[in-house]
């Protein structure tokens, strides 16, 4: 079942500045869609219209099978969202805020429940401006579980998180995802994209340039071999030099090639310093995509 | 009512806040010598403080409260929450609201038991005009969050509305001793029509013009915080 469709939607700011240009995807019950981009490349832009923030320009939004803006209440008691960057008063405690939040919706989980989640329960009766960048974060996603949403919409969740929490983190979204929570994640961190997304899209300049499952992608994109020849030896595949002597081989059938190369090297006693094979990753995908669409 | 989650966080914030307490607590204490040096006493007293507490603790507290609240992006949170917009300002605002209420009716009490102030005649005119007043004053502060920048600012940019209804509104120079002209323009600021609502549940007087003034400034204000009013910082 699609929980979140999303055809056609551009994003137009009042100076004109059209930072989304006709995007399209769907999400399924269930599934983690990654959003992935540049800064700028218009996520943040795209994910407020499906949160209902504002209305798109051109296009359409569904969530959960009504309209995010205009049907606001029938699809806000069944959704949490964690924005990118969103307040508390200050001089609140973590209980504090989290009870207000609490009051406002239909059916909350208990707070102690909720800060036992992000691991926030011995920072409870602290006044939040006295929060860590990560612990303040934590709250945050803290607050978007509070009303047991089916969907839950990730603005780069994990900025300022430490590598620990990070995990920790992912752990909490894993076990949702299982439950059968649906999430929209935009985040910078590839690595968080590549462990936790069922499928991804990669926005540049606000618009889609790949869009599929993780190896989808990144299966356009060819592995590399590197390594440091002996001066003066002529290879026997096609290789580019990165400089201080390094060559790199760019190749579809890494195993092959790779095989082809050793091979090579083993006949003809060379010693090929430095070897490195490695598939093409989600990172290389991304910088590559950027770079052409430059 | 899931606003009152909302309003009682404030209501906690407003505690925290030296200086929201001193303009909603000391504040009306400082004008009590300017009203009677003007020779107010008995009734324009107790009305000229309920029109300074509507003033200070309702505008201008929450012209303050709704940008720092925007500010520090909890307005924008609230907004992707299941509140309905007025549920979020109604919240933000019931603290500010319910203190000035509690000042009101003690002002009136002190007052009218010191200078033996008769129980008003008419106390349903009293209602409509404190409601009333209540109401406008805090569209106004909504309407006034979106030119204030920041906390700091709204010392000035709440000062045309603050100077404004606080010397033209008849609190210390009485209307009546106005050319003809200039208090018929006066009567059109957003404070009048409610001292004349309070004048007239004690003394009587007009009701007519001054509830179709509020009403209008009602309907303007409405009209102008689903217009203008900003949920999120300028960036």
């Amino acid at each position: 079942m699609t929980v979140i469709e999303v055809r056609g939607l551009t994003r137009r700011y009042s100076g004109g500045f059209e930072a989304v240009r006709g995007v399209s995807f769907d999400v399924e019950r269930g599934e983690m869609f990654a959003l992935l981009g540049t800064n700028g490349a218009g996520k943040t832009s795209t994910v407020e219209v499906v949160e209902g923030l504002s209305r798109p320009a051109a296009g359409t939004v569904s969530v959960l099978g009504h309209d995010p803006f205009r049907e606001r209440s029938a699809v806000r008691p069944r959704v949490g969202v964690m924005l990118q960057e969103g307040g508390f008063p200050p001089d609140l405690t973590v209980t504090e805020a989290t009870k207000m939040w609490a009051g406002t919706l239909t059916s909350p989980r208990p707070v102690d429940e909720a800060l036992s989640l992000v691991d926030l329960t011995h920072r409870a009766s602290v006044r939040v401006k006295q929060l860590s960048g990560g612990e303040r974060r934590r709250l945050d996603l803290a607050l978007a579980l509070l009303g047991r949403p089916e969907v839950l919409f990730l603005d780069e969740p994990t900025t300022g998180l430490d590598p620990e929490s990070r995990r920790n983190t992912w752990e909490l979204i894993r076990s949702l995802l299982r439950e059968g929570v649906t999430v929209l994640l935009t985040t910078h961190y590839l690595e968080e994209a590549q462990t936790l997304a069922d499928r991804l899209a990669i926005m540049h300049r606000g618009r889609i340039v790949a869009q599929g499952t993780v190896s989808e992608v990144v299966d356009a994109y060819p592995s590399r071999i590197s390594f440091v020849p002996p001066a003066g030896v002529a290879l026997p595949v096609v290789a580019s030099e990165d400089g201080d002597g390094r060559m790199t081989v760019r190749t579809n059938n890494l195993q092959e090639t790779l095989h082809e190369l050793l091979a090579w090297a083993h006949a003809n006693s060379v010693e090929l310093s430095g070897l490195d094979a490695r598939s093409a990753s989600l990172e290389e995908a991304f910088l590559a995509i950027a770079e052409e669409a430059a | 009512m899931r606003a009152v989650a909302v309003g009682q966080a404030e209501l906690k914030l407003f505690w925290r806040n030296r200086t929201a307490l001193f303009n909603s607590f000391l504040g009306p204490l400082l004008v009590v010598p300017v009203l009677i040096s003007v020779d107010a006493g008995g009734v324009p007293l107790v009305i000229g403080l309920m029109g300074f507490v509507l003033a200070m603790a309702v505008y201008y507290n929450l012209v303050t409260t709704f940008v720092a609240r925007r500010e520090e992006l909890v307005l924008k949170r609230l907004r992707v929450g299941e509140l309905t917009d007025p549920e979020i300002l109604v919240g933000a605002a019931l603290p500010s609201v319910v203190v000035a209420l509690g000042q009101m009716v003690l002002f009136a009490l002190i007052v009218g038991v010191v200078t033996g102030v008769a129980v008003p005649a008419r106390p349903w005119f009293l209602v409509l005009g404190v409601a009333g007043g209540v109401v406008v004053f805090t569209l106004l502060a909504a309407v006034s969050s979106v030119f204030t920048r920041t906390v700091e600012m709204a010392q000035v940019t709440a000062l045309p509305v603050l100077m404004a209804c606080l010397l033209g509104s008849g609190m210390i120079i009485p209307l009546s001793d106005l050319p003809e002209d200039v208090a018929s323009v006066l009567r059109l600021l957003p404070l009048t029509p409610v001292l004349e609502l309070l004048r007239a549940g004690w003394d009587g007087g007009p009701v007519l013009r001054p509830l179709i003034v509020l009403a209008v400034w009602i309907f303007l204000g409405t009209y102008a915080v689903r217009r203008w009013f900003r949920w999120d910082p300028r960036r």
